[in-house]
């Protein structure tokens, strides 16, 4: 016999009820799955543009499963979405200019390359990510959804999740939002279960409690560093400095712009150059709103690098490294690595070197660099002649960007005709308008948006980027460099760089030049926070703040006044020169202002120092804060899950009992009252015997516990009264007010703890 | 055959009622209980179902075997509340006529006079009901759902209180017409009364040595009486929970058997039900009265798809007074 006949109409038509639920609940965790993967990609969509083609192949994609679920079987299905995850990844590999014919002749480093993405290596370093996201999306969007529709929720959620975990593994997916994908695809294999075995909503507490715990597992353990994750002690080559090595080598590929930075004295090199530079270690190129990434891969060194196209100067230079690094500073643009360090050198397609395996205390490694330095006349007639790949590269801006900050880019660079002079232009602005601080609160939405239109100081991260999304704004390709200004001058040929003097600025394209560098950041006042942080740090004697020859050095002058070359050069080109304090182009940051949040991170040596204690204070005064969206929801959701637990373990429905126990309501007519005394009665000989059959009457339950000698007559009488307020022609007030009596002294003697002090 | 005396004239039928109280109701009860108790040994609880069906003005049906004391049970009754009783030996060769009457010519008058057939009296024992032809268990029944009968054309009514008390022999039953469910279904109640234990079995010899007792059997209630108790159960109240819980139970009945309870059934149990309250003492059916009631008047219309057997039917009823939510 099955279930429902046995259970009879009534109970069927409410079954069906409940199953038709259950099912809107777990396909709704079928679309919360694919909403989080799909959200992560539209991330990625709003950095390279296509948003619109992504939301509409989703679409059109649910709309084919859903039509295809009541056509194909599901093993159709499946084979169908395989080739639709071929054809996209043709169609992907055809539009990166690769062919399809890559998947067979370069099977292995195709392999490899999913094994690096799916160890951490984001999405976004792809060059072509936006045709990637069309390409990897239909698939598994497609079978999720087919499959939940077919009730195969598990296979549904294995469909979507593996899409999810791909992209939890690139780093690319949030922790919030993959808790929701998470949730989702619990919900679906849940409720689908609820479904399919014909279950209660009773049940449905367990997967409150699941969804809780999970919750909780996934903050407390998290398996995959996050992006900018620089705690993670796994990429600390030593743990003694985490600042620098945390800045510079943990996510070299991608940087986030934060908030307030401190400085970091120590130093972190010494440099013999024929010539003062900016140290360059490295460049990006796409830009997500809130940090900066390097697309494309690195390559092993193998020989000269290619040279600026135009007139260039060669300069000779050797790095002698004071601590570890992942970095190798040298100054832009680096064509050849000395023997002794070739082997350990890997090349961006963006021409910047850095080590493969990360370097130690005490190397050395010599470079040249063909640095190039063409005058301002030179550059205004360069025209805008760019190669393709540049302009495919270089130009990119947010899908967001606002109209407003279009509008205000082309005010400041209302008449000038050139790139060169819009580059001008935008610079000087920059420096003339805003401010320096180190201490910024880092804004919600975009940062250019939020610093060119609303803030008012800012420090090099922050100037550089706007600057080079303004420059975009324009047409101009222009890129994002960081690296360190040419740091403390000890002698003719060395200069000793610390950790303060890191840096942010800008590179834009010339056709027949190549790359220039450009420095928005204003100087002189931010150059004495640098100086008095270094001077501070000597007068609490901090180690490594000094090498041998740079202790005697005066520090104005060792860190401002002693290195003019550079800003002179970039400044006087820049006719800026009136804006800009002689001498004064080098403002440091600590390098973790070039990357990772350093609230709550400060080294040793900046532990004790003033910035340190008001950075402390300027977070403790912040007082009270709202919990945000995500806090909420996500206490929200814990406590449900404890609630649910409470209701599971019976915590809440003994609590209610004794409550309702002893809760004897308002008084109102006689027959209410004689029943909620009987039901309370009820309850307590529930609680001490048994609960009544629904098939028992009130007369068998009462016989069934006299015949065990558990019922006095005041209950038999309690009982009768019910009968008569339920089936008879009801009671007076005054045998109501007896019922109420007689339950209230039946509930105290039965009451343990009152119980013992009556005797 | 019969023994049946003319029948009280029907007049009090239209004339209002003075229902008896509650209490008298239940003291009534008592006494003629107590009364029979003193011809039948044991047997309780059909003396309380045959009562109960008189005062539901319903009819039983009586099955078991031979000499358990189905006529005594019925001769007892009829006579402790002081009524006319008359018995019809159901017989292969019966004619409906023998039950009903005829019409006989009279030579000194030279007009036809009606002859009363047996089935003029306040209690019928119908024994054997099951020996008859189908015509003639078919009048019978009529004048059980009409409460009149019709001879030649001219319609009489039956005395009022009337309760058939049939019985139906369950051996034998290859020499017997067995009745048809419509026919059964007109049965308030049936009843098994089944072999006394064997202490009462020594105490019904005991009393059966020398003089019957039934034949010093004094009348406890008069035919008035009855009458007016009747009333009182009719005005017994059932509440909308009752009758709800007795819908379910036909309900379910009809949900598990091929053929469940009908309405006629449902209406039956709950008179039962109020006449049960009553004897109890009550002005009200509670959901007990009608588990009381259900198994002697729903098992009997109820069939399984196993077999015709009335067995089926009492463990559907169990079934559902097991299962079915009181309230």
């Amino acid at each position: 016999m099955s279930t429902e006949s046995r259970r009879g109409p009534g109970v069927t038509a409410d079954a069906t009820r409940e199953s038709r639920a259950f099912r809107l609940l777990a396909m709704g965790g079928v679309l919360v799955l694919t909403g989080s993967y799909v959200t992560v990609l539209l991330d990625v969509t709003a950095v390279v543009g296509g948003t619109r083609r992504l939301v509409a192949l989703v679409v059109a994609m649910i709309a084919t499963a859903t039509v295809l679920a009541r056509a194909i079987r599901p093993r159709t299905a499946t084979v169908a979405a395989v080739a639709l995850g071929g054809v996209g990844f043709a169609y992907y590999f055809t539009a990166a200019g690769l062919g399809v014919g890559v998947v067979f002749s370069a099977t292995w480093e195709l392999l490899s390359d999913s094994v690096a993405f799916a160890t951490g290596l984001s999405v976004f370093q792809m060059i072509d990510v936006g045709t990637w996201t069309l390409g990897f999306v239909p698939a598994p969007v497609f079978l999720s959804w087919y499959l939940g529709l077919r009730r195969r929720y598990v296979a549904s959620v294995v469909a979507g999740g593996t899409a999810l975990t791909f992209l939890v593994l690139t780093g690319d997916a949030p922790t919030g939002t993959t808790a929701l994908g998470t949730v989702g695809g619990l919900a679906a294999v849940g409720f689908g279960e609820l479904e399919r075995r014909d279950g209660t909503v009773a049940q449905t507490d367990v997967l409150a409690i699941l969804f809780a715990t999970m919750l909780l597992l996934s903050t407390t353990v998290t398996l995959v560093p996050g992006p900018g994750d620089s705690s993670d002690p796994t990429f600390l080559v030593d743990g003694d400095s985490p600042t620098l090595e945390g800045t510079t080598t943990n996510a070299p590929q991608r940087v986030e712009i934060s908030g307030s930075v401190e400085l970091s004295p120590e130093v972190r090199f010494t440099v013999h150059s024929e010539r003062a530079a900016y140290w360059r270690t490295g460049v990006y190129d796409r830009y997500t709103g809130d940090g900066w990434v390097r697309t494309g891969q690195t390559e092993s060194y193998g020989g000269e690098l290619p040279s600026p196209p135009g007139e260039t100067e060669t300069v000779q230079q050797t790095v002698r490294l004071q601590g570890p690094a992942e970095v190798m500073p040298a100054a832009a643009h680096p064509v050849a690595v000395g023997d002794d360090a070739a082997s350990n050198t890997e090349v961006t397609v963006h021409g910047g070197i850095r080590p493969d395996e990360p370097l130690a205390e005490g190397d050395t490694y010599r470079v040249e660099s063909a640095v190039v330095d063409p005058s301002a006349a030179e550059l205004r007639t360069a025209g805008t002649d760019y190669p393709a790949d540049v302009t495919d590269r270089y130009l990119q801006l947010p899908e967001g960007t606002s109209s407003a900050f279009e509008t205000r880019t082309q005010e400041i660079t209302g008449d000038a005709e050139t790139p060169y002079e819009k580059a001008v232009a935008i610079e000087r602005h920059l420096e003339l308008t805003k401010g320096y601080s180190l201490d910024v609160e880092r804004p919600d939405g975009a940062i250019e948006e939020a610093f060119l239109l609303e803030m008012d100081e800012g420090y090099c991260v922050y100037f550089a980027t706007t600057m080079v999304q303004m420059l975009r704004a324009e047409d101009v390709p222009a890129r994002y460099a960081v690296g360190y200004t040419t740091g403390q001058q000890v002698a003719d040929d060395e200069w000793v760089v610390r950790g303060l003097d890191a840096h942010a600025w800008v590179e834009v394209y010339f056709p027949d030049y190549g790359w220039v560098a450009f420095d928005p950041t204003p100087g002189s006042a931010r150059e004495q926070t640098h100086a008095a942080r270094l001077e501070q740090a000597r007068e609490e004697g901090v180690e490594d703040v000094d090498t041998n020859r740079s202790e005697a050095g005066h520090v104005a002058n060792a860190s401002a006044g002693s290195q003019p070359d550079e800003a002179d050069r970039l400044s006087e080109r820049n006719q800026t020169g009136a804006s800009v304090e002689n001498g004064s182009g080098l403002h440091a940051e600590d390098p973790r202002n070039l990357s990772f949040d350093s609230n709550g991170t400060a080294n040793n040596s900046s532990a004790d120092d003033p910035d340190a204690a008001s950075d402390a204070d300027r977070s403790t005064d912040d007082g009270f804060e709202w919990p945000g969206v995500e806090q909420t929801a996500f206490g929200l959701a814990l406590l449900v899950g404890f609630v649910a637990g409470a209701h599971r373990t019976g915590v809440i429905a003994r609590a209610s009992h004794e409550l309702r126990l002893h809760w004897r309501g308002r008084r109102r007519d006689p027959d209410r009252d004689v029943e909620r005394a009987y039901r309370r009665l009820e309850l307590l000989l529930e609680r001490e015997y048994r609960s009544r059959r629904r098939s028992e009457s009130t007369r068998q339950y009462l016989s069934a516990l006299s015949a065990n000698g558990l019922v006095d007559s005041r209950v038999w009488r309690v009982g009768r009264l019910y009968e008569r307020t339920r089936y008879g022609d009801g009671v007076g007030r005054e045998e109501a007010d007896e019922a109420i009596h007689t339950v209230d002294a039946i509930v105290r003697d039965r009451t343990p703890i009152v119980r013992r002090f009556r005797r | 055959m019969t023994d049946a005396a003319l029948p009280s004239e029907q007049e009090n039928r239209a004339a209002t009622v003075d229902p008896l109280p509650v209490s008298d109701v239940a003291q009534l009860c008592e006494d003629v209980r107590s009364n029979v108790g003193r011809v039948i040994v044991g047997h309780e609880d059909g003396i309380d179902h045959v009562i109960t069906t008189i005062l539901a003005r319903g009819h039983v049906l009586l099955e078991d075997v031979p000499g358990v004391g189905k006529t005594m049970l019925a001769r007892s009754i009829a006579t402790s509340i002081d009524c006319t009783f008359s018995r019809i030996q159901f017989t292969p060769d019966l004619l409906p006529t023998d039950i009903t009457g005829v019409n006989v010519f009279d030579q000194q008058n030279r007009e036809f006079e009606f002859q009363h057939g047996p089935i003029f009296g306040n209690v019928v024992l119908a024994d054997e009901i099951n020996r008859a032809p189908p015509k003639t268990q078919a009048a019978l029944l009529e004048a059980m759902e009409e409460k009149q009968v019709t001879a030649d054309g001219e319609t009489r009514p039956l005395p009022d209180p009337f309760t058939v008390i049939a019985t139906q022999n369950a051996v034998e039953p290859n020499r017997t017409y067995e009745l048809p469910l419509a026919e059964v279904d007109r049965f308030t109640k049936k009843l098994e009364l089944g072999y006394p234990d064997a202490d009462e079995e020594a105490e019904l010899l005991d009393r059966t040595v020398g003089h019957h007792p039934i034949e010093r059997l004094e009348p406890v209630a008069d035919l008035e009486t009855i009458v007016r108790a009747r009333e009182t159960v009719a005005e017994v109240s059932v509440k909308a929970p009752v009758r709800e819980y007795a819908t379910r139970l036909a309900r379910y009945t009809r949900e598990h058997a091929r053929l469940g309870a009908s309405p006629r059934a449902t209406i039956s149990l709950l008179r039962a039900a109020q006449a049960r309250a009553a004897v109890d003492g009550r002005g009200y059916v509670i959901p007990d009265d009608v588990e009381r009631e259900a198994p002697a008047v729903l098992s009997h219309r109820i069939r399984t798809a196993a077999s015709g057997h009335d067995r089926d039917g009492t463990a559907v009823v169990d079934d559902a007074i097991e299962r079915v939510p009181v309230e």
